[in-house]
């Protein structure tokens, strides 16, 4: 009995500090935020590095998703002879959903993933206190500008991810049901309306933000060496998932 | 030699500029392809220790399934939510959302959103851990005390995720089965018993949900693996190895979900 409650509450107080950290991190960040105190070049180079070598795995994941979407409700469409309602069923639970929610999957496993391996390096083989010995802040040179890069270009790459991922499964609609893009398009734009698409780009803004802090909070955290980095990025992905899910879990509540 | 002459002319850089997306992915395909024929056979050159293989599904299986569940619970929830409330606004009636709704856990999501949590989960974790052992040598101790690092670190790994990824996908099922059948009566009065409808399943849903979680069991290990055992330089390496892992098993996954679920519509729905 005594070592279950010891269990909760190990795992709880575990929890509460991880929470705590990130919650300390954000608010830092805000705060050099507001009027921006942050390194300009580095921001350049993150955001190239965030978003354009993000492009070609978005856009991939995004054609797959689409087509995968329109597989899925092409069946159910057959079934009951609606082929108007195809673009609707899968534009919907694309542009909505699965889109934002497949897109910040991926963008946690390239980008979040690649941050914390990266500051969690640099944490490692104490670049980071060399940093604080030269004056140089490592929050305004180095978690301000990767969480500025991050969180656009989720957003922007989300943008991106919609269109194609309709294209993807115009294309497999065209291909495995004969349904023409012209009535896939014409279902879309009858049934779908403009806050569907902005309810998913909320969506894709939060999880930037979600995916920022907890890879930079994992990256910033890090001890022991090769083992640590490979830990913490371990963890870092694990902790972007969940938090994912729960934030998607929320803003549907929230904003139905 | 001036700076100008050092860099290649145009028609190369073009040329490179084609390549390139070609090339690398197409040697990365080879690598994974490599150590997938290494594991299976390795798997059945020589006996499998069994001990191990226990080992690992404790830390695959049991040590995933609280973040599976978590996972799983607010999925099913997001989604009867979500299509509930197009379902009342187009169709507006209820009656088969709980039909449809058990029809999309087995085909689509209760196997791939399992499988890209342990892709995350399993997958770095492998990944981490052979990477971290490629950089502090202890793999080439392995090779020099004449035992084959796949069959030592990899079989064990991959028998054990193949079986806990058709385990934690039921379990991923049932989960998001029951969250979806509390969100359906809690926020549209579905009572329990309507919403229970297994009529519109059919054996072809069994089967690709078998075979989706089966093909990203193989494929999980294999990619985790070969992202780790191609590992070097120090801790930065091991960070690289971790990220390409999460990355190319994601790829995988969506691919071969695109790929099944075609082949099931192709051979079951239609």
């Amino acid at each position: 009995m005594r070592r279950i409650l010891g269990m909760i509450g190990t795992a709880f107080m575990g929890a509460a500090h991880e929470v705590g950290g990130m919650l300390i991190l954000t608010g830092q960040v805000l705060r050099y935020l507001v009027p921006p105190r942050l390194d300009p070049m580095e921001t350049w180079r993150n955001l190239y590095k965030v978003g354009v070598k993000s492009f070609p795995i978005v856009v991939v994941t995004a054609l797959l998703v689409g087509a995968i979407m329109v597989i899925q409700t092409g069946q159910m469409v057959a079934e009951f002879d609606a082929f108007g309602l195809l673009g609707w069923g899968a534009g919907f639970a694309t542009l909505r959903e699965v889109g934002p929610v497949m897109i910040g999957l991926m963008f946690s496993g390239r980008v979040g993933a690649n941050n914390t391996a990266e500051l969690g390096t640099m944490k490692v083989t104490e670049q980071v206190d060399a940093l604080r010995a030269l004056a140089i802040n490592p929050i305004t040179y180095l978690i301000v500008p990767r969480f500025v890069a991050i969180v656009s270009m989720m957003f922007l790459l989300t943008v991106i991810g919609n269109l194609t991922a309709l294209l993807g499964g115009a294309a497999t609609a065209q291909a495995l049901l004969g349904v023409n893009p012209q009535l896939f398009y014409a279902s879309i734009a009858e049934y779908l309306e403009l806050a569907d698409l902005m309810n998913g780009l909320v969506k894709a803004w939060f999880f930037g933000v979600a995916i920022a802090v907890v890879s930079c909070y994992f990256g910033m955290s890090t001890t022991g060496g090769a083992v640590g980095v490979g830990r913490s990025v371990n963890n870092s992905v694990v902790a972007s998932a969940v938090s994912i899910f729960v934030i998607d879990y929320l803003l549907t509540w929230i904003m139905k | 030699m001036t700076e100008a002459s050092a860099r290649p002319r145009f028609g190369t850089r073009l040329l490179a500029a084609i390549g390139e997306p070609i090339v690398l992915p197409g040697r990365e395909v080879v690598a994974i392809a490599r150590v997938l024929w290494l594991t299976i056979y390795y798997a059945f050159a020589d006996r499998i220790r069994w001990r191990e293989v226990l080992r690992q599904c404790y830390e695959i299986g049991n040590r995933s399934v609280f973040f599976i569940s978590v996972v799983l619970g607010f999925l099913g929830m997001i989604l009867i939510y979500q299509s509930g409330f197009q379902a009342q606004r187009i169709v507006g009636d209820l009656q088969l959302l709980g039909a449809l709704y058990v029809q999309m856990l087995f085909r689509e999501f209760a196997p791939t959103i399992t499988a890209l949590m342990l892709a995350t989960r399993v997958g770095t974790g492998i990944a981490a851990e052979i990477g971290s052992m490629v950089v502090t040598e202890q793999v080439d101790a392995l090779r020099m005390s004449n035992a084959e690092p796949v069959q030592y670190l990899v079989v064990p790994r991959f028998i054990a995720t193949v079986l806990m990824t058709v385990v934690l996908s039921c379990v991923s099922l049932v989960v998001a089965y029951f969250a979806g059948m509390f969100a359906g009566a809690a926020f549209f009065d579905i009572n329990p018993r309507t919403f229970f409808n297994p009529t519109l399943l059919i054996w072809g849903d069994l089967y690709i949900f078998l075979m989706k979680s089966f093909a990203y069991g193989i494929a999980i290990p294999v990619i985790a693996a070969e992202a780790g055992l191609s590992a070097f330089g120090g801790s930065e390496g091991v960070g690289w190895a971790t990220t390409k892992s999460v990355v190319n098993a994601s790829l995988a996954i969506t691919f071969l979900d695109f790929l099944l679920s075609g082949v099931g519509y192709v051979f079951f729905f239609s």
